[in-house]
């Protein structure tokens, strides 16, 4: 019998009412912009700024109310937007296309509650075009786009460190003027520590799998790091993480898991496709196989030591770290927030191959994997889509590797027969395997 | 048959192109150092002062399958061609390979080369900003420049000197004023050179030594003032879009049932290598380097004014618009691209309030001719129909 985790219906609603707010509020400050993006510097405009962030609501989307997807999907191509684009972006400007918008808890509400700025980064080569398509849609919206550089290790390079916090401070300036607003520093230095907190938190939980069993699985991963992914600059997202912390340490104490049969460990490298494809998390539940640790559940809103020693390692940050941290100026807290957000796992590999490969060797070891198991989206040029390919030729002698395509909200892009086949053997192998080293 | 006055250079700097690496290898055979780039954001002028002669790494428009084992198969046919480059040691003869950090597609095609076609020692990433109009790129960038310095001293054993440096911004910026007056005989009605053999010297300046580069512009500029235009005036078509080093595209613009002539080409192979220049005599030279650099007509990857959202690009789109007063707009960009079709998104809006027809074509390794050329005819039946 699979355990239950106690938390989660706090982190349900913690993402509808963020999303609800965000849609009805006529007061306050909306602010759009990709989640990847340092959220704090919006929070020092005050209490009252509520937020969408473009991949979290899309991805929530398209898992909650796939026809609407679908829709958005087709209504952004009719639109001009390319077949092969970005299907994160091509849902989310199909909502505005579409006039219309859909979120977690099935609201879909007529009329798009347009944003008062945008505060977004730019790291692949649509990132922060996205937004400039949504701008120009709804009349012009301010804008205003962080260039996140990354790289692997980028978070240690004092060079990019500094590219970066000057650009979120000149950012600071940018929405005082545009929303005519105060910034207070006091407010914005809580929402940084907050900011940093969950991310270190969400860290130190996906570093629990480590364990045997590993207490979560790729469902409960991704359902529980969207509150760090559509706010985490709050008190209440703290105290979600710190919750949830508790218990899967208590779960690692007593044996517990969410999916306690466990015959074969799987780390993951991809989209969470398992949106638009269920049936697929299905073969491998059948056959005991679950999927242990994945960069974009770990790293799209978590931090780890990362690059130690010229190697990458998934152990996890002290919590106590951030709570030592000397915020004491706004460049302080400016320059700590870029190291975290740089840091991000996800954004290693997007341009350094050698910080990818050094992430997946540690997962493959650190968590303990059976098999490898690669998906990487059709739609997204980075999702480490040429490392998928030199992971293939690193692994192949020492644990069973698969890879099919697959797209993050996009179910046309899927040969799905043909990934449910190599989904199969990709089963049997681990068992051959297995029964090899009996 | 020998050709004569202008078309006896032009024939010459076509020749250039079709034969890069029998021209490369003879400078080689001088005794210079040759180094390939792949993004035009690299800074030619830092290699050209340690006496490296930079080349842009093109494609061979070779159907082939060698690249889909190193780069997934939804990355751009420009950015497999010049991975192919390296996995098939067309460029063995290099000495360096450099590239800004640029779009993801190209950045991969540079991995190719790094990991698996013998260039890891050889090779430098120059870190780049993705947004080229924030306030502190142009720090960034310098300390980028800063650090290629470094690197090329120790590869060719010859320290840099800010006159050397002066000196090669002085002649690139040469380099790019006569191109432009090039460019310029396109505006006429009846230009004394084709569009497409413009685009064919354009690509021709991308891979050769400037200093002979512009001893052939200077030459040829000065015979095209003298000779009267022979093509009949037709559609004027202008082109938009990403790299493309295909000239028998171009060429096809040309050789329509009805009467078309090129008169520009908005691309990273063409106008948006040159159509900047670096500030000249500035004190401090990786500073001018990247002053100049940022004022270039962005890469769409590249293009977002922070504040606005505005993308850059379009402002000089209309200029171009309005000095060389094209029928007709072809976006031409590479099948898989992001950012470009992202563009003409925004784009189409703007030519659909000037009243100019437009039509896209996608272009692959190879070139479907009949394909565009049904579509490029129905553009000019559009453009016809308009007018009259």
């Amino acid at each position: 019998m699979g355990y239950s985790i106690n938390a989660w219906p706090a982190f349900k609603n913690y993402q509808n009412t963020r999303y609800r707010n965000y849609l009805y509020t006529s007061q306050g400050l909306r602010c759009m912009g990709s989640t990847w993006s340092p959220l704090a510097p919006l929070k020092g405009f005050g209490d009252d700024v509520y937020l969408i962030g473009g991949e979290p609501h899309a991805a929530s989307a398209a898992g909650t109310v796939p026809e609407e997807a679908r829709e958005d999907i087709i209504a952004a191509e009719a639109a001009g937007l390319g077949f092969h684009s970005c299907s994160y972006l091509k849902l989310f400007n199909g909502e505005v296309v579409r006039n219309k918008i859909a979120i977690t808890d099935k609201t879909v509400k007529e009329g798009y509650p347009k944003p008062d700025v945008i505060w977004t980064t730019h790291l692949c080569s649509q990132h922060s075009k996205w937004y400039q398509e949504v701008s120009r849609r709804l009349g012009g919206i301010p804008m205003y786009a962080i260039d996140m550089i990354g790289g692997g290790n980028a978070e240690k390079d004092p060079k990019i460190v500094n590219y970066v916090s000057d650009q979120i401070e000149a950012g600071i300036d940018w929405l005082e003027r545009v929303t005519g607003r105060g910034f207070s520093d006091e407010l914005f230095v809580k929402a940084v520590r907050n900011e940093i907190k969950v991310l270190v938190l969400w860290g130190n939980i996906c570093a629990l799998n480590m364990h045997s069993p590993a207490p979560l699985d790729e469902r409960r991963l991704i359902a529980l790091f969207p509150p760090a992914v559509v706010d985490r600059t709050t008190d209440e997202c703290v105290q979600l993480y710190e919750t949830l912390l508790e218990e899967v340490r208590r779960m690692v104490e007593m044996g517990e898991s969410v999916a306690p049969d466990q015959r074969f460990r799987i780390v993951y490298f991809g989209i969470a496709h398992t949106y638009g494809h269920p049936e697929m998390a299905r073969i491998l539940r059948d056959a005991g196989a679950e999927i242990v640790a994945s960069v974009y559940t770990f790293g799209t809103c978590g931090n780890f030591k990362g690059i130690v020693d010229g190697r990458w390692t998934w152990e996890p940050i002290d919590p106590q770290w951030v709570d030592d941290l000397d915020l004491s100026t706004r460049r302080k807290a400016i320059t700590e927030l870029a190291k975290i957000v740089l840091g991000w796992p996800t954004w290693q590999g997007v341009r350094s191959y050698w910080a990818l490969e050094s992430m997946a060797k540690a997962l493959v070891t650190e968590f303990k994997a059976d098999g490898l198991l690669l998906a990487p989206s059709r739609g997204c040029e980075t999702d480490f889509r040429n490392g998928y390919i030199a992971l293939q030729r690193i692994f192949k002698d020492q644990v069973p590797t698969v890879e099919y395509d697959t797209d993050q909200v996009d179910v046309r892009k899927m040969d799905l027969p043909g990934a449910q086949r190599k989904t199969e053997l990709f089963v049997h192998l681990m068992e051959a395997r297995k029964k090899g080293r009996a | 048959m020998e050709t004569k006055g202008s078309k006896a250079i032009i024939d010459r700097f076509r020749s250039i192109t079709d034969n890069t690496h029998e021209y490369a290898k003879s400078l080689k055979a001088k005794g210079r150092l040759v180094a390939g780039y792949m993004c035009t954001h690299a800074p030619e002028e830092i290699l050209y002062a340690a006496g490296i002669v930079p080349l842009r790494i093109l494609s061979p428009h070779v159907s082939q399958a060698t690249t889909r084992g190193y780069i997934h198969e939804t990355y751009c046919s420009f950015s497999h061609d010049c991975a192919y480059q390296g996995l098939h040691h067309s460029y063995d003869y290099l000495d360096l390979i450099v590239t800004s950090s640029s779009c993801i597609h190209m950045g991969e095609a540079f991995n190719v080369w790094v990991r698996f076609a013998g260039f890891k020692e050889k090779s430098f990433l120059i870190p780049y900003p993705h947004i080229i109009h924030t306030k502190p790129a142009s720090a960034f960038m310098t300390e980028s420049f800063g650090q290629l310095k470094e690197f090329v001293e120790k590869l060719s054993q010859k320290a840099i000197t800010n006159d050397d440096i002066e000196k090669a911004i002085k002649t690139y910026n040469h380099t790019r004023r006569l191109l432009k007056r090039l460019w310029a005989f396109l505006r006429h009605e009846k230009p004394p050179i084709t569009g497409p053999e413009v685009a064919a010297v354009t690509l021709a300046a991308q891979v050769m030594d400037k200093e002979e580069c512009n001893g052939m512009l200077e030459e040829l500029i000065t015979l095209l003032q003298t000779e009267p235009g022979e093509a009949p005036p037709g559609v004027r078509l202008m082109v938009s879009g990403g790299a493309c080093d295909d000239l028998v595209v171009f060429d096809l613009m040309e050789r329509l049932n009805y009467a078309t002539n090129l008169i520009f080409i908005d691309s990273c192979t063409a106008a948006r290598y040159f159509w900047f220049e670096v500030p000249e005599d500035m004190p401090n030279k990786l500073r001018a380097l990247a002053e100049g650099y940022i004022s270039k007509i962005p890469c769409p990857a590249k293009d977002n004014v922070p504040g606005t959202g505005e993308k850059k690009r379009f402002r000089f789109i209309q200029q171009f618009i309005e000095e060389f007063k094209p029928d007709g707009v072809v976006f031409l960009y590479q099948r898989f691209c992001s950012p470009q079709p992202m563009d003409i998104v925004a784009l189409k809006p703007i030519l659909d309030r000037l009243g100019i027809p437009y039509t896209e074509l996608e272009l692959d390794s190879t070139v479907p001719i009949s394909q565009f050329t049904t579509q490029l005819e129905a553009l000019v039946e559009i453009i016809e129909g308009v007018a009259a």
